[in-house]
């Protein structure tokens, strides 16, 4: 059986766990191109008009995928953090391919993974229900998901290590690291498929910095900075965005020289986060620069470049100055 | 210590309830003023810019209130994943820093913290400890709360069949003015009865065979007609019958579930299970569920409202065109922001109606031949 992965979303989180875990099951898994300009037209095509850019990518590597596979993997992963969910989009991905490209639903494995309320319970009877689709035996199940689990920790310790998931999905070697970094905030998704967010980390290492992204800091440091807010949002991703921003406002890092948020326009969570972040920064670091950057399908790459170098001069400009009550600009 | 002034943010006749239930509890409110141009540009100015639209106007709800003299902001969180649940905290973190000198009450969910959770309560709840009061102003605020919603049902089901739509409107504004000094039951009931009694007198068309529009969406947007435009009195006054399938009462006895149930909103979500598997936040499922419901009930075709990048609806406008296409029912997807004209909207809305009387006209063609 050949089962097909669209390369789009979480698979830049789980690209380990998912392919291992099918493949330990005797599934021939089948990976969509890197994104073109096709598989973005075809997203385009058959999207709804008002979803966000990575939804669109996603659907148009559904797309790509369909003729040639037997099943598409899109499991329905409603939280993979405990008292956390992910986007509402991403909640009802496997239905919006289903209704959008006609499709039968057997030809989607869409099984739900929920970890919300019961933790890793929910973890293992999402992979077991996956699983049951190829196999009766459930130690069989068991094992294909202890491998892939190895596998994801492998992944997760080579990002944080300072690979992109793009890196180590195609097997390239990570950029050299520079001594002047910034932290480049935003979902997997977007920092690591560099059609669509328009070789954003290779722009900013030719301006002379390397970038810090939310997969390469500790979780623990993660979450334990997340404390200093009264609430955390409820989605997994966004919490990583703004935890990793608030771990690097409390300690002091020279080389850290500013903030990058890179967002898809019609992204929900990060639109309210993103505030938080922007607002916690002014709050603490009064002149650390911020930028955010919105991308979606009529982006123009001149635009991102533009204010790219505008930063660059800025950060530039204040760290020549050592001066630290520099009113900065704000994103808008 | 200072008497608190409470403000909360407008949901339709939300205020009228409310007005009749605080000063029961010993709170001063101060209800924000009516939701208008000013109030939107004030929140659209303040909010992140792409927040969605009810965290823009309900912030301009609070600035204007905070400006009459409120100190006390009452609002209420979630759980996600719609971004509703998070509105207070930014809401909060922007009034913070705008240097307002105002408490922000925020009642959320027991899970984030069962201390802040009663202080809240208790806070909203007023300090009195006459129950049988406490209670009597509880049912009696939710009696008015349904009340209003049935005479905008009233309004929306009998704008297309009277013969002077201006005399309807003046019965249900007056209605709704009268129920802020109504004290008991007994007041309630017999205004209830005379309401109905106006409202059957009123003149009829000689007319038959209405089409019927059922509204879906987004609980704020799809109800709050001085946002979107009245929709609701548009369709109206094309001649249309209409149905709106979002309702606050029903929102609160569904959040409230399993204490209360919902029977439409269970309904709702058993009916969208074959195409929208699972909840995915806000009234996703349940705009789903209502458009298959109207379907099954030979509505001509149904108006999807929501705001502008509302992460559940888009979910469900992206399934409704399954639901549209499997059930032949036209759906006019109509996204509210403060970009949207109310001229663009007229014209896609009679758009929508001519399209479904000639369907209907062909079908009855189809029928007679």
């Amino acid at each position: 059986m050949r089962v097909g992965i669209p390369r789009g979303l979480l698979f830049y989180r789980f690209f380990a766990l998912w392919k291992t875990f099918l493949e330990e099951l005797g599934v021939e898994v089948v990976i969509s191109p890197p994104t073109n300009k096709a598989i973005i037209h075809h997203g385009l095509v058959y999207g709804v008009e008002e979803i966000c850019f990575p939804v669109k990518v996603f659907l148009g590597h559904a797309y790509s995928l369909l003729s040639k596979v037997d099943a598409l993997f899109i499991p329905r992963m409603v939280s993979f953090h405990k008292g956390e969910y992910n986007c509402p989009k991403i909640l009802g991905l496997p239905d919006l391919v289903r209704s959008l490209f006609r499709v039968d639903a057997g030809v989607l494995i869409d099984d739900e993974v929920n970890m919300r309320d019961r933790g890793m319970r929910g973890w293992w009877e999402g992979f077991l229900s996956i699983g049951r689709r190829f196999t009766k035996n459930e130690r069989q199940i068991g094992e294909a998901l202890k491998r892939a689990e190895e596998a994801h920790l492998a992944f997760r310790k080579k990002l944080q290590e300072g690979w992109l998931p793009e890196n180590i999905i195609d097997g390239r070697l990570p950029l050299p690291s520079r001594e002047k970094k910034v932290v480049l905030l935003g979902h997997t998704y977007l920092l690591s498929d560099s059609y669509i967010n328009m070789n954003l980390v290779r722009k900013i290492y030719n301006l002379g910095y390397s970038v810090i992204t939310p997969d390469m800091v500790p979780e623990r440091e993660v979450r334990s900075a997340l404390k200093a807010l009264p609430k955390a949002s409820f989605w997994t991703i966004s919490n990583e965005i703004v935890g990793t921003a608030f771990s690097f406002l409390e300690k002091e890092r020279p080389e850290v020289r500013g903030f990058v948020h890179l967002v898809s326009f019609e992204c929900g969570p990060d639109s309210l986060v993103g505030e938080v972040v922007e607002r916690y920064t002014k709050r603490k670091k009064s002149s650390f620069p911020y930028l955010r950057l919105e991308i979606d399908e009529h982006t123009g790459e001149a635009g991102i470049v533009t204010r790219l170098e505008a930063f660059v001069d800025m950060m530039e400009w204040r760290n020549a100055h050592h001066e630290s009550y520099l009113p900065t600009s704000s994103a808008p | 210590m200072r008497i608190m002034k409470a403000t909360f943010p407008h949901l339709l006749h939300l205020d009228v309830a409310l007005g009749i239930l605080y000063p029961t509890l010993g709170i001063d409110i101060l209800p924000p003023p009516p939701i208008t141009q000013k109030t939107i540009e004030i929140g659209v100015k303040l909010a992140p810019q792409n927040a969605c639209f009810p965290l823009k106007v309900t912030l301009g709800n609070f600035i204007e209130a905070i400006e009459r003299g409120a100190d006390t902001i009452f609002m209420v969180g979630g759980v996600g994943p719609c971004r509703f649940g998070y509105y207070g905290q930014i809401q909060r973190l922007i009034i913070e820093d705008l240097g307002y000198d105002v408490r922000f009450v925020l009642l959320d969910h027991p899970r984030y913290g069962i201390r802040p959770f009663l202080e809240a309560l208790w806070t909203m709840a007023g300090k009195t400890f006459d129950f049988p009061r406490v209670v009597r102003a509880v049912r009696l605020s939710w009696s008015i709360l349904r009340f209003t919603e049935e005479l905008e049902a009233q309004r929306r089901a009998l704008r297309c069949q009277v013969e002077n739509p201006g005399a309807l409107d003046a019965i249900v504004d007056e209605t709704l003015e009268t129920l802020r000094d109504v004290e008991t039951m007994e007041e309630l009931e017999i205004l209830n009865q005379r309401v109905k009694e106006k409202l059957l007198s009123l003149p009829k068309k000689e007319k038959d065979g209405f089409l019927k529009v059922g509204i879906v969406g987004e609980v704020y947007i799809a109800q709050e007609k001085r946002v979107n435009f009245d929709v609701e009195k548009l369709l109206g006054d094309l001649g249309v019958y209409v149905h709106n399938s979002v309702s606050t009462v029903e929102y609160i006895l569904h959040t409230f579930r399993p204490l209360t149930r919902s029977r439409d909103k269970m309904e709702a979500w058993r009916l969208a299970k074959s195409y929208l598997k699972r909840f995915v936040g806000g009234e996703g499922i349940d705009s789903v569920g209502s458009t298959i419901r109207y379907a099954q009930e030979g509505f001509d075709g149904v108006v999807h409202l929501y705001p502008f990048t509302c992460m559940p609806e888009i979910v469900a406008k992206g399934v409704l065109q399954a639901v549209s296409r499997d059930f032949d029912l036209p759906v006019l997807h109509l996204a509210i922001d403060e970009h949207s004209g109310e001229a663009g909207l007229v014209t896609r809305v009679e758009a929508f109606v001519d399209v479904l009387e000639r369907r209907k006209r062909r079908r009855k063609v189809e029928v007679d031949s």
